[in-house]
């Protein structure tokens, strides 16, 4: 005999004393909420289990496309960002090109130490943030996290709003839509991020994949043609070919080698993205983060400074039509099919640059969610084990930016990169507190190592600001003490809301020994009503039904039927002139038989509605009751509903 | 009705759980032949009722303890990435109910657990259950011995096709 195990399908033993909910226990029952829930796993999959965590970590060479798309892209216009200093100084200035690119890139070796020291030391993530909590003040592992926040969202505003340019520069018609179509592009990142680490891994792969090998062979073949074939043409800078820019050529000043530095920088962006998310690799965590994090910086140096020698020897100057490395690519590789797939490659990596910001900034705001510095829902995981607050955070303010400057890549690009280099200094003075507290084998030269990055870092973050300062760094700077002012802010509230919850351990509690008195509101006697006060009688033998009317005589008129229908229950009635209902009801609680010996439970009848319309021809009395009494002292409220039952299944008229 | 292809191919697969340690490998021998024949197992537990009480009857605590015994199996199931079916069922003699719901089921193949000893010359009682299962069964069956933990120390499992 088949014996039927109705609770299988909801739950399964996991246990002694557990029960495991299955999907289906958390299945919509409405017929809108299954659509909702159909319309959710359309877009974003279905759900995974909690256990599938494991599944959805990133192999190396995922999280090399997923993490390092940042990173990696800078280097799309890096060495323009050199240039276009230089050239204000003439042709000595453009002398200094490839050496500061040099120089940048030591920075990133010294950077990219630091974080793979960051990641083996801290491999739960956070970065910045994790090591400024346990080596430095709090407050600056808050700096660190604010600036890191801002610049997260700056990366997806400006590489959104550039891939969008890229667009319309092909097609001219799309200009005047560049607001929607950079918006449409974060709502599309948006989803594949909400589907999850994998699947957004599987999406963005290849593209990045794709303009590592051809920015690779075109770096190679440039290379090749002006350092072995010794072209004819790469001859370098002429005083001829560089313009003299309006104004005048400036002096080659320290001060201009800084900015050109500072503009070069750039490059390190997206760097600290691996060490912020190393527990979403496979185990071995961190080592599979250190090596992707030096391949990264690898790559992205040898992308960087080789783009900058062919433009060095080739005499490549930013034109404002085409792009240096356009440029490099032209000279390198002609303009046959491997120009087109490396350009096209360049402007899908920056759309998903984006992508390491979307992978950064939730899993950040999730561990300053788990620190009490942000609100809980950022520490929650989706249908999909993605961090969805912190995403759908991101892409919408990501959105409003876009929207509030219009989708202007010159206008956003101030505020960029300012945050990055802050986080970075205070990473890197962190982990010198860190050397000298383990001092570990070989803790000298790490600490040095980290000093010097420190000092480095925190020079560059001073340059970046000062130089962009007036473009729109301000907003930064003024932005960096909001944001750590409200992570404070939530802070406390939470450490108050702890201290109010909490029970100390000793205590153990018995029988509760404070009277209990039953208050139940009603209308008349209706099914509602009795089933209220049958339930109030369960509770105490207090109970007391209360009738707010502004006719005596109809509150006579009921007294009467409740005598004779719920003999027992005493009726008091509250004549109301002013008609009103909820504000006599609390203040008779509260004036005329106040007892704060006892504990009052207000059994508010409440009658449900079938339909969501019917809803529009009743008063929700119960719901104004329940708002005005929740929060008063000694007061229980509880709702007793009464479901209208389907037509043709009425129980017996009572 | 599903059938064995005689290449050790199977389509749906009874798996007879008795509660006991052999459980989790009778499971994960279902696991490994459902995945490399692509073949559907159906997990079955039997309460065995006596004769003082009737067929429905429901004996206290019998019905969760059962329910526990088909859960853990769903779950090591799906861990493994297997959707494993359950079906609890209440009979007089529990060899029998088997047989009689694999047959019903169109199973080809029953898969049950018969601990052993590994100390006193490796003897062991085979049960009333198995011997049932071997004899009656029109299907083929896979039993699975485990050593009895207790004794198991240099006891290891083995997998016996013992009838096909």
């Amino acid at each position: 005999m088949r014996v039927p195990r109705p609770q299988a399908e909801y739950f399964r033993y996991a246990g002694p004393g557990i029960v495991r909910a299955k999907a289906k226990a958390s299945a919509p029952t409405t017929g809108a909420g299954r659509a909702y829930a159909r319309v959710r796993r359309l877009l974003i999959g279905a759900p995974l289990a909690s256990e599938q965590e494991i599944e959805e970590r990133l192999s190396k060479k995922k999280a090399l496309a997923i993490m390092s798309s940042d990173a990696i892209s800078s280097s799309a216009y890096a060495s323009e960002e050199i240039l276009n200093i230089l050239v204000l100084a003439g042709v000595a200035a453009l002398s200094l090109t490839l050496p500061i690119a040099i120089a940048i890139s030591a920075m990133l070796a010294v950077v990219a130490i630091s974080y793979r020291q960051i990641g083996y030391a801290y491999p739960s993530g956070g970065g910045a943030y994790a090591v400024g909590s346990a080596n430095l003040p709090k407050i600056f592992a808050l700096i660190a996290a604010a600036a890191l926040l801002i610049d997260y969202v700056m990366t997806v505003a400006v590489s959104t709003s550039s891939a969008v340019e890229q667009i319309y520069s092909a097609f001219p018609p799309l200009y005047d839509v560049r607001i929607e179509v950079s918006v449409a592009a974060v709502a599309l990142i948006l989803l594949g991020n909400l589907r999850g680490l994998r699947e957004s891994g599987n999406i963005f792969a290849l593209p990045t994949y794709v303009y590592i090998g051809s920015a690779l062979f075109v770096v190679g073949s440039g290379l090749l043609k002006a350092f072995v074939l010794h072209d004819a043409v790469a001859t370098g800078y002429h005083a001829a070919n560089v313009p003299t820019p309006t104004g005048g050529f400036e002096a080659l000043t320290l001060l201009l080698v800084l900015r050109a530095f500072a503009g070069g920088s750039v490059a390190l962006t997206g760097t600290e993205a691996i060490a912020n998310g190393v527990p979403a690799f496979k185990p071995p965590e961190p080592q599979n983060a250190a090596r992707t994090l030096v391949m990264m910086a690898a790559l992205l140096a040898v992308i960087f400074i080789g783009v900058t020698a062919v433009a060095v020897s080739y005499g490549i100057l930013p034109t404002g039509e085409q792009s240096v490395p356009a440029l490099v690519a032209r000279v390198s590789v002609g303009t046959g099919p491997m120009f087109y797939v490396f350009q096209a490659s360049a402007a899908l990596i920056l759309i998903l640059a984006s992508n390491t910001s979307f992978n950064a900034f939730p899993r950040l705001a999730a561990i300053l969610a788990q620190d009490s510095y942000f609100p809980r829902a950022f520490a929650f995981r989706g249908d999909r084990l993605a961090f969805s607050t912190g995403i759908f955070a991101l892409a919408l303010v990501a959105a409003v930016l876009l929207v509030a400057f219009k989708a202007d890549t010159a206008a956003l690009i101030p505020l960029y990169s300012v945050g990055v280099f802050v986080s970075f200094t205070i990473s890197q003075a962190g982990m010198v507190r860190h050397w000298f507290g383990t001092k570990g084998s070989g803790w000298r030269s790490r600490l040095v190592t980290n000093a010097f990055g420190a000092v480095l870092t925190g020079v560059v973050a001073i340059v970046v600001a000062s130089v962009k300062f007036t473009a729109g760094a301000w907003m930064v700077v003024l932005l960096i003490p909001i944001l750590v002012a409200g992570m404070l802010f939530i802070h406390r509230e939470y450490a108050n809301e702890t201290e109010e919850l909490r029970v100390r351990e000793d205590l153990v509690f018995g029988q509760p020994h404070r009277r209990q008195r039953v208050v139940v509101p009603v209308p008349g006697v209706t099914r509602a009503v009795v089933r209220a006060i049958a339930f109030g009688r369960t509770l105490s033998n207090d109970v007391r039904a209360i009738y707010v009317t502004d006719d005596v005589e109809d509150g006579e008129r009921l007294r009467a039927r409740f005598n004779r229908q719920l003999p027992g229950i005493p009726l008091v009635i509250v004549e109301s002139p002013y008609r009103q209902l909820v504000g006599p009801l609390v203040t008779y609680l509260d004036v005329m038989e106040p007892d704060p010996d006892a504990v009052t439970i207000v059994v508010v009848p409440e009658y449900i509605v079938r339909h969501w319309w019917e809803r529009v021809l009743h008063n929700r009395t119960a719901e104004r009751l329940r708002r005005e009494l929740i929060g008063r002292p000694n007061t229980v409220v509880a709702l007793v509903p009464y479901r209208r039952e389907p037509a043709g299944e009425h129980a017996p008229a009572r | 009705m599903g059938e064995s292809n005689g290449q050790g191919q199977f389509s749906r697969a009874v798996v007879a759980l008795n509660g006991g340690a052999t459980d989790p490998l009778v499971v994960g021998s279902a696991i490994r032949l459902a995945k490399q024949s692509r073949a559907e197992a159906i997990a079955i537990h039997v309460i065995e009722v006596d004769w003082t009480h009737d067929l429905g009857d429901v004996v206290p605590g019998s019905q969760q303890r059962a329910s526990e015994v088909l859960d853990r199996a769903e779950g090591q199931a799906e861990r493994a990435g297997i959707a494993l079916k359950t079906t609890l069922l209440q009979a007089r003699d529990v060899g029998a109910a088997i047989v009689d719901e694999a047959a019903a089921i169109g199973a080809d193949l029953i898969v049950v657990g018969l601990p052993y000893r590994t100390k006193f010359g490796g003897d062991f009682a085979m049960g009333r259950v198995v011997p049932y299962v071997l004899q009656n069964a029109p299907m083929a069956v896979l039993v699975v011995r485990s050593a009895i933990p207790a004794e198991a120390a240099n006891g290891s499992d083995r997998l016996t096709a013992v009838r096909d």
